[in-house]
């Protein structure tokens, strides 16, 4: 494995593996709805959205068809923390896929008709993912309510009016600032020789000025002092409850602890939350839970979805007892060493594949301060007790420190299959 | 440089168990595929959903361990153990740390030939099954539109049952429906066994031989699917969701099974159809009108021809607007055929991308039991950059004319606001209604008769 800084502050970081003719390349952009103000919210995402239509060099759509034909595929996703531009191609189309990478870095055109084509294309992603998704409007209003002063209020996707309502210069704006190499880490795993690897990214990327480094964001999130709640009623069959805890940020040292706890209390048949409300009581027909690892502290959330005609207060409930219970007793040792296991399963799994590789070096190095940590994790599993999992779960798992949403059907069910 | 199939084994149980061993030492993970023959397709026409739970109770209760116990030890050592159904198989998959690969085999075998099967697992997963349809019903209505789709289209034909059953059947299945499934469709020469990645394969040949083949056969022949019929008209299903943002709509029509002979040709013509981002249906519906966040299309193929089908979805108030413009996308594809440049850009495309799915040991004991299942051989890969080389206009033309519909004979299936968007499916065809509340998946079918057994 090799790294490199460029002369303009861009990192680079490529793991070779010949076992497929392939390569993986993930651009991280250090850029999301984190970095975004009242009024333009949405614009990390729709920037991203951007990155494929148009530079000075090619016109707006030549991204897409130059790749493809070269055999390459391409996407990217949008979080609170960061954008990420993700690209797997044969290695033959290494030479390309950088020149089109750096191009878009380096000279996004941003015409008028595109931007006003893919508002659309957003406003249709947001019906499919909030609007017309119970789960992902509960959980919006849950993220809104959560924080006060720190930007992770803002929904990644964009408010509505937002949407509509971006003008040319702030995207010029936020381009200037948040695309600058200085800015980006690139991970590259699969059928490269590492040394000509760095050598091409030089090549194509050096030359593109460093600017001046993002304002950073200082908005911190004050204490929360007390449950806050929101209540959604829509037309649906199936109620929802989700609590969403405040919870420590990725680089925390705690970080590992947290995973296991979240593992303990959602992963498999055999968790905690899962046998005592699914299988045992039959309050819940389906629990989850996600930490949104970012680069301030943000939100452990667990989700419930309920049987139809539930009530989400007895759900709740039973939650809070089972939580209450983990917060004072912790786990038994069995339950940590399921946790272990399946952190280390899930932790060979990424790294059977390139696209893995290439995921697992940038979340390390962009959220973790270098990517040579993704090789303690195994051990920093090892080390967590039955203990530390107690505390951090008492610290974390405090009624006080929580939103819960609850959604609830708008119609009895005789009354909607009637209409 | 391409894929080739690694090395493996291949081995016949005398009961007739094909047991497939592909050692491959990437990562300390050995993997499991077995897959049964089967499948929805052997369920009771009434109650579709009864081979699906099956599957779902092989883990619920098996050997000497009732259900807590076998999730307890899966997933203690870190492992994990899932079964579900398809429409001509029951697929039992698995995946666990090289260290507990006799475990593995040791679960897997208690699944398929001890399984409890127990009354009140099945009350409570049938139950669970029923509220998770509802919940997605609220949560992703085009998840579900392909099970619309199907039904809609294929009727009575088993193509057409939801393999995850529907409110209705669920409800219905009981235990005798459960039992006899297991006495009837289980049995050695149904099982098609793929043990991949970190094994000692010595080892794994020696205990699956010592667990399996016993396994008496099964005393139910396969049966034989009919091939379905193609839809001759345009008709039209209308799902009522009210309230709903956007209309979500899925096209299609029967196209073609999976030994059918053009398939690289196939590949190459979906893949500048629908099955890329600059494919012409995601052209038309996203990057140049900005209608919708994507467009799609694909093939189901199975024993007998499964279905094209096209699907995206668009603004309430815009479905007349993007319908119109996928079905011209479609004519056009008929009309206006691909050209070389398009045919070379699909080929280089679909070369480069498809060793990604060829990369781990759970994709190779995907793929080998695939190609064991229909009988394919290795040069269903191996071949497969040599056919793709070979792909000129004419066969293009070809497989376009064979596997996809014209734009006048297809079903045509709509989840949105019936208020709002009934105007707009005027002149398409005779129009079915029903509610996404509805407690089945089928509103009437498209071919009339045609395709009862």
């Amino acid at each position: 494995m090799r790294d490199a800084t460029l002369a303009n502050g861009m990192r680079i970081i490529v793991w070779p593996v010949h076992d497929i003719p392939n390569v993986a390349l993930y651009n991280w952009v250090r850029a999301g709805s984190r970095n975004e103000a009242p009024g333009a919210t949405g614009l990390a995402h729709f920037f991203e959205h951007m990155m494929f239509n148009g530079t000075s060099h090619h016109p707006p759509g030549h991204f897409d068809r130059l790749m493809e034909a070269e055999g390459g595929a391409n996407n990217a996703f949008t979080t609170d923390d960061v954008t990420v531009y993700q690209d797997w191609f044969p290695a033959s189309g290494l030479e390309l896929v950088l020149d089109l990478e750096s191009d878009r870095v380096a000279r996004l055109a941003f015409t008028p008709e595109v931007i006003e084509s893919e508002r659309g294309v957003v406003a249709s992603e947001r019906r499919l993912r909030v609007e017309d998704n119970s789960h992902g409007l509960l959980a919006e209003q849950v993220q809104a309510s959560a924080f006060v002063a720190h930007p992770y209020r803002f929904p990644t996707i964009g408010w509505p009016a937002d949407i509509e309502s971006w003008r040319l210069e702030d995207l010029q704006a936020f381009y200037r600032t948040y695309y600058a190499p200085n800015n980006l880490t690139l991970t590259l795993a699969g059928d490269v020789d590492p040394e000509r690897a760095i050598a091409s990214v030089r090549r194509f990327f050096e030359s593109i000025p460093a600017q001046a480094p993002p304002p950073p964001v200082r908005a911190v999130e004050p204490e929360q002092v007390c449950e806050r709640r929101v209540s959604i009623r829509r037309k649906a069959q199936t109620p929802l409850l989700q609590c969403a805890y405040k919870a420590p940020r990725a680089a925390d040292p705690r970080a590992p602890a947290v995973s296991l706890l979240l593992s303990a209390l959602v992963e498999g048949d055999a968790s905690r939350l899962h046998r005592a409300l699914v299988e045992d009581r039959q309050l819940a027909i389906e629990v989850s839970g996600h930490w949104q690892e970012g680069f301030d502290p943000g939100l452990l959330w667990l989700s419930l979805t309920l049987p139809e005609g539930a009530d989400p207060e007895e759900a709740r409930r039973a939650l809070d007892a089972e939580l209450a219970a983990v917060a004072a007793d912790g786990v038994t040792e069995a339950e940590l060493e399921r946790a272990r296991n399946l952190a280390t399963v899930g932790l060979w799994k990424k790294l059977a594949t390139i696209d893995g590789k290439a995921q697992m070096l940038g979340e390390y190095e962009v959220f973790h301060g270098h990517w040579s940590r993704l090789f303690d994790a195994p051990a920093r599993i090892a080390e967590v007790s039955t203990e530390e999992l107690r505390a951090v779960a008492e610290e974390i798992l405090d009624p006080r420190r929580r939103t819960v949403g609850v959604l609830v059907p708008s119609s009895p069910p005789s009354a909607s299959t009637a209409s | 440089m391409t894929v080739r199939v690694p090395e493996y084994e291949r081995l016949s149980l005398g009961n007739g168990v094909a047991l497939v061993l592909m050692p491959r030492r990437d990562v300390p993970l050995v993997t499991f595929n077995a897959v049964l023959r089967g499948g929805g397709s052997c369920d009771p026409a009434s109650r579709p959903g009864v081979a699906s739970l099956v599957a779902g109770l092989l883990e619920k209760g098996a050997g000497e361990r009732d259900a807590y116990a076998f999730a307890d030890v899966v997933e203690g050592v870190g492992g994990s153990f899932g079964a579900g159904a398809g429409a001509e198989t029951i697929n039992v998959r698995g995946q666990f740390l090289a260290r507990d690969q006799q475990l593995m085999l040791e679960l897997l075998a208690d699944a398929l030939l001890r399984p409890l099967l127990q009354e009140e697992e099945l009350q409570e997963l049938a139950a669970r099954q029923v509220e998770l349809i509802k919940a997605a019903k609220g949560s992703d209505p085009a998840e579900l539109i392909g099970t619309y789709g199907r039904a809609f289209l294929f009727g009575q034909h088993p193509y057409g049952w939801p393999v995850f059953g529907s409110e209705a059947s669920l409800t219905a299945i009981d235990r005798e429906d459960v039992r006899r499934y297991y006495d009837g469709q289980f049995g050695a020469e149904r099982l098609i066994l793929v043990l991949a990645g970190d094994i000692d394969a010595d080892l794994l040949a020696r205990m699956a031989a010592e667990s399996f083949s016993r396994w008496p056969r099964t005393c139910t022949p396969l049966p034989v699917l009919a091939r379905p019929r193609p839809l001759r008209e345009r008709r039209v299903l209308l799902v009522d969701f009210p309230e709903s943002a956007q209309t979500y709509f899925w096209i299609g029509n029967v196209g073609v099974d999976k030994r059918y002979p053009r398939r690289a040709a196939l590949d190459l013509v979906n893949t500048l159809f629908g099955g890329r981002f600059t494919s012409l249906l995601n052209t038309e519906l996203r990057i140049r009108s900005g209608l919708s966040y994507g467009a799609r299309s694909s093939f189901a193929r199975g024993s007998v021809p499964g279905e094209f089908s096209l699907r995206s979805f668009a603004q309430t108030g815009n479905t007349g607007r993007a319908l119109e413009l996928a079905l011209r996308t479609l004519d056009r594809l008929r009309s206006d055929g691909v050209t070389r440049e398009m045919l070379d850009s699909a080929r280089a495309y679909t070369l480069g991308q498809y060793p990604l799915g060829l990369e781990t040991a759970a994709d190779w004991a995907a793929m080998l039991a695939e190609i064991e299942l229909y009988g394919l051989g290795r040069g269903y890969i191996d071949d497969y950059p040599a056919q793709l080389a070979a792909v000129g206009v004419a066969e293009a033309q070809a497989v376009i004319e064979e596997a996809f519909p014209r734009a006048d004979s297809v079903a045509i299936v709509t989840i949105g606001d019936a208020a709002r968007i009934e105007g707009a499916l005027e002149g398409y065809g005779l129009v079915s209604h029903m509610a996404l509340t509805d407690p089945e998946f089928s509103g009437g079918w498209a071919s009339g008769d045609e395709n009862r057994p």
